[in-house]
């Protein structure tokens, strides 16, 4: 479960977070869905703990990731923004690699490895070195090191961006396993089709606030409107930073 | 936490020795440095030991054969086709035969360019012998006149080189200890930039951040990696010196040199330290940086400090007590005693790698506060 409070978050004269609170709660799909600039990275990174929020706390499990970090990190699967892979390994050292990070040694790290490489279909992929993969290839690495330590909460950083069908299926295929396994799934996104079929809850967020939130259904009821696409138009009140 | 650091570790190193370009920048600067002074040592033995015929060109050489027998014991000769004279120039005048008979001074005309530094021992060798065979004749005639040759010679000038060799050998071996230490430097540069800036531009430093691991035991293993790079050009050079050296006939220059093993070992341990501290070093300005490029220009500015300490103190043989204790300099100075067969000072060696180790560990702090800065890991 990952919660915000309150977050706040000013970079010179720019108000990144402004008083920033929602749930993502377990065994559902959250989506925290803005236009670009609304602030979702901040809120992300504040969850990591690499960024240390000016007022409110953001927790995972219940705990506080500016006072306990790598507790927190323990907890979450992380799929980046921007996934650099290191391309002198193999896909399978590289999942290793953060699998050990994540405290797994041996032969857990191995099956958990092995586990992770079957599940995500990537056997022929597993001994190549990453830097010729492709993007799709490159997504299911990332998506394999997010994972392989199995944990509770799954962030996912704008995670459908420049990804063909296949695999965006993959993850979406993905995310449907790990929900009905009672995980607690955040994953933020300027795309609004995609948030509108995968997610349980959606989150609306612009410069740093919660405009809105509920089941999409519940949004499109709440503005009157039909669709989806609309709803969030009237929510956030301009048609500005939206990208269709 | 120590399996983290291990893990990190060996990383580092699988993709270092993987990355051809750090593999190739530790090898070639070990390489290359004892390389290069080994072919300089031939050239400059070459040049001052080889007794050489000098060619030169003789102008009027039939009205003084004497003097030209005596040159040619001097092995100073006319030019000939097979080897034709150089740009020294002698003139001996007609009236030599009638000047020398009447006692009256000769004019002997030595032409040559005296900024030419490459031709200088060949002048100095003609003028010596001219020198030399004048003197001869004004012995003769002083005793035909019934003086003591003594008498034009009030002092008499022993030299006495006290240069041992081991002394000489210090003079020209500090130079290839400068290159041990640079290997240092430069050995373990690409994988301290690769595992940082590179990391960054990669765009894989934020994402290794929110991993659940103590910044601290990141920091330090990334530094181990490069250090251990460092480390070994550093004792690879080492290790290449006697090997080169077993090719250059150092004894005609008078140098004796030999290096025990248990002293390449001490020197080879404290060597570690300095890599230790060259790498967080780098890591430290090439975090700052990025990207690769950035940070290699950075760095490069960096590395000029210790590079130019080191030869400072190499060529003015500088000495303070605190050069003892310091970074870099206490390192030099170990180096250096150990070839000027000077005895190892424990007490300065254990001073100086426990002060580099303690500025290693606050820098591994600086930079571990640096990675927690917001500013410094997004750039904001």
């Amino acid at each position: 479960m990952i919660k915000t409070d309150g977050l706040m978050k000013a970079y010179k004269d720019v108000q990144a977070l402004n008083g920033l609170s929602f749930h993502a709660e377990d065994g559902k799909i959250t989506g925290l869905l803005g236009p670009n600039g609304a602030g979702k990275t901040t809120c992300l990174r504040s969850i990591y703990g690499l960024i240390k929020a000016d007022a409110g706390f953001a927790t995972v499990d219940d705990i506080n990731a500016a006072d306990q970090p790598l507790e927190v990190r323990r907890r979450i699967g992380i799929f980046p923004d921007k996934f650099g892979l290191q391309e002198r390994l193999t896909a399978r050292e590289h999942i290793a690699y953060f699998a050990a990070l994540h405290g797994l040694h041996n032969d857990t790290l191995k099956a958990a490895v092995e586990r992770v490489i079957q599940e995500l279909d990537m056997a022929d992929i597993a001994d190549r070195r990453t830097a010729g993969f492709s993007q799709g290839q490159r997504m299911k690495v990332a998506l394999a090191q997010a994972i392989v330590h199995q944990p509770q909460n799954l962030i996912l950083d704008e995670p459908s961006r420049g990804l063909d069908v296949m695999s965006t299926r993959i993850l979406r295929q993905l995310m449907y396993r790990l929900r009905e396994q009672g995980r607690c799934i955040l994953f933020s996104s300027h795309v609004m089709q995609e948030v509108a079929a995968l997610c349980d809850h959606v989150v609306i967020m612009v410069k740093g606030q919660v405009k809105a939130e509920g089941t999409p259904q519940e949004l499109c009821d709440r503005t009157g409107k039909a669709s989806f696409e609309d709803a969030f138009v009237e929510l956030i009140g301009t048609e500005e930073g939206i990208m269709l | 936490m120590k399996r983290v650091f291990f893990t990190i570790w060996r990383k580092e190193m699988l993709d270092a020795v993987r990355d051809r370009r750090s593999l190739m920048a530790a090898m070639s600067y070990a390489l290359f440095g004892p390389m290069l002074m080994a072919v300089a040592f031939m050239v400059l033995i070459k040049d001052v030991v080889s007794e050489r015929d000098v060619r030169v060109h003789i102008d009027g050489a039939e009205y003084a054969p004497a003097l030209v027998n005596f040159l040619e014991s001097r092995r100073i000769l006319p030019g000939s086709d097979e080897h034709p004279a150089q740009d020294i120039w002698l003139e001996i005048p007609e009236t030599y035969a009638e000047d020398l008979a009447r006692a009256k001074p000769i004019p002997i005309v030595v032409r040559a360019d005296y900024s030419e530094r490459s031709a200088q021992s060949q002048r100095n060798r003609v003028e010596s012998a001219l020198r030399e065979y004048g003197q001869s004749i004004a012995i003769h005639r002083l005793t035909l006149r019934g003086i003591s040759s003594e008498v034009i010679q009030p002092l008499q000038v022993d030299r006495q080189d006290t240069a041992t060799k081991g002394s000489r050998a210090a003079l020209v071996l500090g130079m290839v200890m400068v290159f041990v230490l640079m290997s240092v430097f430069f050995s373990g540069m690409n994988v301290a930039i690769d595992s940082s800036a590179g990391e960054r531009e990669r765009n894989s430093l934020e994402f290794l951040l929110a991993q659940p691991v103590a910044t601290h035991w990141l920091v330090a293993a990334k530094a181990t990696a490069a250090a251990s790079f460092a480390a070994f050009g550093g004792i690879l050079a080492l290790l290449l010196i006697p090997v080169v050296f077993l090719f250059v006939p150092l004894e005609k220059l008078g140098i004796d040199f030999a290096m025990s093993w248990s002293q390449q070992f001490v020197i080879a341990l404290v060597l570690i330290p300095l890599a230790l501290f060259a790498s967080i070093l780098q890591l430290f300005v090439s975090f700052r940086a990025k990207s690769f490029k950035e940070a290699q220009t950075y760095i490069s500015l960096v590395m000029f400090i210790p590079v130019a300490a080191i030869f400072a103190l190499e060529f003015t043989r500088f000495e303070h007590p605190i050069l003892k204790m310091l970074p870099v300099t206490s390192q030099h100075n170990v180096l250096f005693s150990s070839i000027a067969g000077q005895p190892l000072d424990v007490m300065a060696v254990i001073a100086g790698s426990a002060i580099t180790l303690a500025l290693t560990l606050v820098l591994v702090g600086v930079v571990t506060r640096m990675l927690r800065s917001e500013k410094v890991v997004f750039g904001l």
